[in-house]
């Protein structure tokens, strides 16, 4: 995601006078939910994933009006610790349409999840496989193999997964323990460019699976290819069907009785959200113009920081342009979502949109200098 | 929601329709629903688990109330822990018995049930005898100085509110609580999908008991065959309590059952033999 930041300078005039209604209505910052594009995205990577299931990562934006649209759409969830769980349950989702996904886990967030109704929980070495044995007759395993992944913004192969060579290992010990391994499960990495890494990895469970199952007496059934489905930060207008064809084809080899599940966060939710900013002060210094925002690197913008996101951003008005830097609200230095671009000249007052902002955005947002946070509105939403 | 799919396991799951949702949400201690199923009449669920239908509530009350009531013959004392739903007290009362104390940790289970499963309780709340009190489980049979002749648990399954009723310190205070030649039951599950909890409660029973076993019904909706009931007692006597004992009790207290009768009180103590070789270590 090195290439650089998308900036766009003005706005078309019913655009521009959409944003300034919602700023009129709800205040600022604001983040805004556009529930026609979440659908959208749920369409479209179901219809190019036809056979696989798809379990929403809550962590991605753990956001109940997300959630309940999701929900109404028949996805399933991914969940990774109690308080999701406990978002969930608010909602009155079944745990039977989730799956627990964190590898590592307390004996209390084990029994949450079940209480919860989460039955398949997934690990990767054998301490957590023994975790799961006082709860052997209720629970189906995923074993989380790693594959490191250099091209993925964020890598996740080096925290968690074990090395291939042990997975036949620990599907043995789970045998003799009683404790059922269903299938394998894996995650890229996710902002993924392309999907060679899927690939490669889908085929080598394949093997490993059939391998496996030819020794262990109950054979292994299910394949969770994890996330890794980009988000498009350059508005460069990817297409998901093209990323996914190799992907399709990969899962076309495997068969047909295999259950394929799927963990998509960022691709579904980062369009779906656009943010809000106003300039609330403007300094000069030394030929730059500071423009301090009501929203930074400590709220909605975190994921610049968590997530090496680079979102795109927006100004509403034309012109000549100048050297400009963006700064958020906090009293801290880092807290600056741009420099070094080219912006017109701009007045307090005036809007920054920021643009594919609903992944790893406001789930990574803190507290510090206790400012408000950004607002959650739901577009078209007249209750 | 259009089905209702329990979620006690991850590889099969039982799914009921849901013909008219009465109740759904979150009370302080788990999660509530009860909804009319057109087969099993009203069904409530707590943490996604069949905890109780009309169709087949009989069974499983029945048996819990009359077996250990029947076998001791002079119950005057009896305490149930959990059972909010009411259907146990009302089975209890049957009885000729002098009070029934009923200790139930979650308020908003009674309440609710009262309500939208009326024909549970049928009124049992509302009988003299009757004593009602909210609280754990475990705390109560602690900190109780009262003695009882029976002692039924109808609790949840061990991961929830229930999980303490199924730890060896209850089974240690619920023996303390008991008079000489008391019973104590409990629901243990269902031992073909749930063998673990069956082993695990022999072991955690068997130093407080003389007499400790199991005796079993099926009752359809706990999937999965055979229930398993816990049986504890210091007097070996009571679960051999011969046919005409038996047979003169039930005719004498006039009571009309479904599923209970003095011939299935003494075969449900017969064991399958998986159940047979878990609790003796060979499985
Ligand atoms: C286990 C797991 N599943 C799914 C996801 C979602 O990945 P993505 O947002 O790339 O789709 C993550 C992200 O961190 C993850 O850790």
């Amino acid at each position: 995601m090195a290439n650089g930041r998308r900036v766009i300078i003005g706005a078309p005039p019913q655009e521009a006078k959409a944003y300034l209604e919602l700023v009129a209505e709800h205040g600022s910052p604001l983040l805004v939910f556009d529930r026609e594009i979440l659908e959208r995205q749920y369409q479209l990577l179901s219809d190019t994933l036809p056979d696989v299931e798809l379990y929403y990562a809550v962590k991605a934006h753990p956001n109940e009006h997300i959630v309940r649209a999701l929900d109404e759409l028949g996805c399933g969830f991914d969940v990774a610790s109690a308080g999701e769980m406990d978002m969930l349950m608010d909602l009155k989702i079944s745990g039977r349409r989730t799956i627990h996904t964190h590898p590592i886990k307390k004996d209390r967030e084990i029994r949450d999840a079940l209480r919860f109704g989460a039955t398949t929980f997934v690990v990767d070495n054998l301490d957590e496989l023994e975790k799961l044995v006082p709860y052997r007759d209720r629970v189906g395993i995923l074993l989380r193999v790693s594959f490191s992944s250099e091209d993925a913004a964020v890598d996740l192969s080096r925290k968690f997964g074990c090395d291939v060579r042990d997975a036949a290992g620990i599907v043995m010990v789970a045998g003799k323990l009683g404790l059922h391994i269903k299938g394998l499960s894996f995650h890229v990495g996710s902002q993924c460019e392309n999907s060679a890494k899927h690939v490669e990895a889908i085929e080598q469970c394949h093997q490993l699976m059939e391998e496996i199952s030819k020794s262990v007496p109950v054979p292994m059934s299910t394949l969770d290819i994890g996330g890794g489905f980009p988000a498009d930060y350059q508005l460069a207008g990817i297409d998901i069907s093209s990323f996914c064809a190799p992907i399709r084809k990969a899962l076309g080899r495997l068969p047909r009785d295999w259950h394929l599940l799927a963990e998509p966060g960022r691709f579904l939710v980062a369009p779906s959200v656009t943010s809000i900013t106003t300039v609330t002060g403007r300094s000069e210094r030394h030929g730059t113009c500071w423009y301090y925002l009501d929203d930074g690197v400590y709220g909605s913008y975190s994921g610049q920081i968590f997530d090496h996101a680079i979102y795109p951003l927006q100004v509403l008005k034309d012109g000549t342009t100048r050297p400009s830097i963006l700064a958020g609200p906090t009293c801290d230095s880092i807290d600056v979502i741009a420099e070094d671009i080219q912006l017109p000249e701009l007045e307090i007052g005036d809007l920054v949109i920021g643009h594919q902002m609903g992944a790893y955005t406001a789930a990574t947002k803190t507290r510090f200098n206790l400012l408000p946070d950004a607002r959650f509105v739901c577009r078209y939403d007249n209750s | 929601m259009k089905h209702f799919k329990e979620t006690l396991y991850d590889a099969v799951c039982q799914e009921f329709r849901i013909d008219k949702l009465y109740f759904e949400n979150r009370t302080k201690h788990q999660h509530l629903m009860i909804f009319h199923n057109a087969r099993l009449g009203r069904v409530m669920t707590l943490d996604g688990i069949v905890q109780t239908t009309e169709a087949d509530e009989f069974i499983y009350h029945e048996m819990l109330a009359h077996v250990p009531l029947f076998s001791h013959g002079r119950a005057q004392r009896v305490l149930i822990i959990g059972g909010g739903d009411g259907a146990m007290l009302r089975e209890v009362l049957r009885h000729p018995v002098e009070q029934v104390t009923l200790v139930e940790i979650d308020k908003a289970v009674i309440d609710i049930a009262k309500k939208h499963l009326p024909d549970h309780s049928a009124g049992a709340f509302e009988d003299a005898r009757t004593n009602l009190t909210i609280a754990d489980g475990l705390e109560y049979v602690s900190d109780t100085d009262e003695k009882f002749d029976v002692i039924i648990c109808d609790s949840t399954d061990p991961i929830g509110p229930g999980e303490v009723l199924f730890s060896e310190e209850f089974y240690t205070q619920a023996k303390r609580c008991l008079a000489p030649g008391g019973i104590l039951v409990t629901q243990n599950g269902v031992p073909f999908f749930q063998l673990d909890e069956l082993k695990v409660t022999a072991r955690r029973m068997a130093p407080h008991f003389v007499d400790a076993t199991f005796y079993c019904a099926p009752v359809p909706t706990y999937y999965g065959g055979f229930m398993a009931f816990s049986w504890g007692t210091d007097d070996t006597r009571l679960r051999q309590t011969d046919m005409a004992t038996l047979h003169g009790r039930y005719d004498e207290a006039g009571i009309k059952t479904r599923y209970y009768n003095p011939e299935i009180h003494r075969a449900s103590f017969a064991l399958p033999q998986y159940i047979l070789d878990a609790l003796s270590g060979t499985s």
